[in-house]
């Protein structure tokens, strides 16, 4: 019922021409949060995890490798991605947005010496959006309630989902030695010291840091997927 | 036909002043973005002090945002149930952190480049104003929201790739006020102004 007179107040605004920010401002706070109590266990974890280990790791990364090396490891993992990203936007029936995405990973993987330079965005082929999480918001999924996982930080019900597939689909997964654990843990680090900026503006701007996070998550989750709703529609 | 004439001279009619009205809210974005830029890159050093980057922000944004819309909207129900005093510290206070928050997300201005696309007009006398940031590898999208309520457009939302200030906010806001009331909310504003 609730989710229904929501739902039509937020269809009602949109024709109205007012933008999404509008309808969510008039909206009542959009989480659900039922594991609260345990939600805030493990993000105290991560928290404490993050001060003792990860941002010192992520400070001597970005400190001690030069940008163009730094930048290096971003595009080869990132060129992976584009595989990820093209084939959830094939999932999404935006044939266009994956034709960019498995063509940046062909100009990358070769021109770009196996994705190390990413030439493909110099070439007006734009890195794309894209994720199982978002595909199943795409089919039609809701969130569902918010989930802090351990490590990896805020997720959904939806979304965990996602990334369990993305886990499954991941070559990496099935490689059990010492060269695969280790590119799974650079890519980690990398993506943290990607991240050491927007952290510490969180650190700086929040009062109740667990509920700035989980809202930001959520509203920019709600954007990345209704972006992939309007793309799909538009093809 | 007749009826077609009549119904296309309104549209116009309706059009045009609403494109006006967006001028001035466009202009309003390009002039703070180039004024801010300008400043950083005389300035270079601006970027590692933060008492000077907070000065830049009062000086030349905080004039143009209407904290008292934001932080009534960032109270939402909560507003009605504050005191005026209380209203007023909790404007107060959380204009300086907002203040904070801006200085520090100015450093990144040294070699991005702000760029307005385009507008559209909300209900009421709102307008949002989509701008990008370019100079990284993916451009981030940022749109302002301006009312022209009381002379002169001001912004009052600010919307960081989906993400709105003010809904950010008002989630933080619900959840102090439901545990520790008005005073609690002021209270932990000053102890993170503080800090």
């Amino acid at each position: 019922m609730i989710r229904s007179v929501r739902s039509a107040v937020i269809a009602a605004v949109f024709f109205a021409g007012s933008s999404l920010s509008c309808a969510l401002a008039q909206s009542p706070a959009p989480h659900n949060d039922p594991l609260e109590p345990v939600n805030r266990g493990f993000f105290a974890l991560n928290e404490a995890l993050d001060t003792v280990a990860l941002k010192p790791i992520a400070t001597i990364w970005n400190t001690v490798l030069p940008k163009p090396v730094r930048m290096g490891v971003a595009n080869v993992f990132g060129n992976l991605d584009d595989v990820f990203i093209g084939a959830n936007h094939l999932l999404q029936g935006r044939g266009r947005d994956a034709m960019t995405d498995f063509s940046r990973v062909l100009i990358n993987s070769t021109v770009g010496i196996a994705g190390l330079i990413d030439v493909a965005s110099t070439q007006n082929l734009q890195k794309g959006e894209g994720d199982f999480g978002q595909t199943l918001g795409v089919w039609g999924a809701e969130p569902g309630f918010y989930l802090v996982l351990p490590l990896m930080g805020p997720s959904s019900a939806r979304d965990t989902i996602g990334r369990a597939a993305r886990v499954a689909s991941d070559p990496r997964t099935y490689m059990v030695d010492a060269w695969s654990y280790g590119l799974i843990g650079l890519e980690f680090v990398q993506i943290k010291a990607d991240n050491v900026d927007n952290a510490n503006l969180i650190d700086t701007s929040s009062l109740d840091k667990y509920a700035f996070t989980r809202n930001l998550y959520l509203q920019r989750r709600a954007a990345i997927v209704q972006s992939g709703r309007e793309a799909a529609g538009a093809r | 036909m007749l009826r077609f004439v009549v119904s296309l001279c309104l549209a116009v009619l309706c059009m045009a002043p609403a494109r006006a009205q967006n001028a001035g809210a466009e202009d309003l974005v390009r002039r703070m973005a180039a004024e801010v830029t300008a400043q950083v890159r005389k300035n270079p050093e601006l970027v590692n002090s933060p008492a000077q980057l907070a000065a830049l922000v009062e000086q030349r944004l905080a004039p143009r945002f209407d904290f008292n819309r934001v932080t009534q909207m960032a109270m939402g129900r909560n507003w009605p149930r504050a005191s005026g005093g209380e209203q007023g510290q909790v404007v107060a206070e959380f204009s300086k952190l907002l203040v904070r928050t801006y200085s520090n997300a100015l450093a990144s201005l040294r070699d991005l480049d702000v760029q307005v696309r385009d507008s559209r007009s909300n209900s009421g006398s709102d307008v949002t104003v989509r701008t990008q940031m370019i100079g990284r590898a993916k451009p981030v999208a940022i749109d302002y929201t301006l009312s022209s309520a009381s002379g002169g457009w001001r912004v009052y939302d600010v919307t960081v790739e989906g993400v709105s200030l003010i809904t950010a906010y008002r989630d933080e806001f619900n959840s102090i006020v439901g545990s520790s009331g008005v005073p609690g909310l002021i209270a932990a504003l000053k102890q993170k102004n503080a800090k």
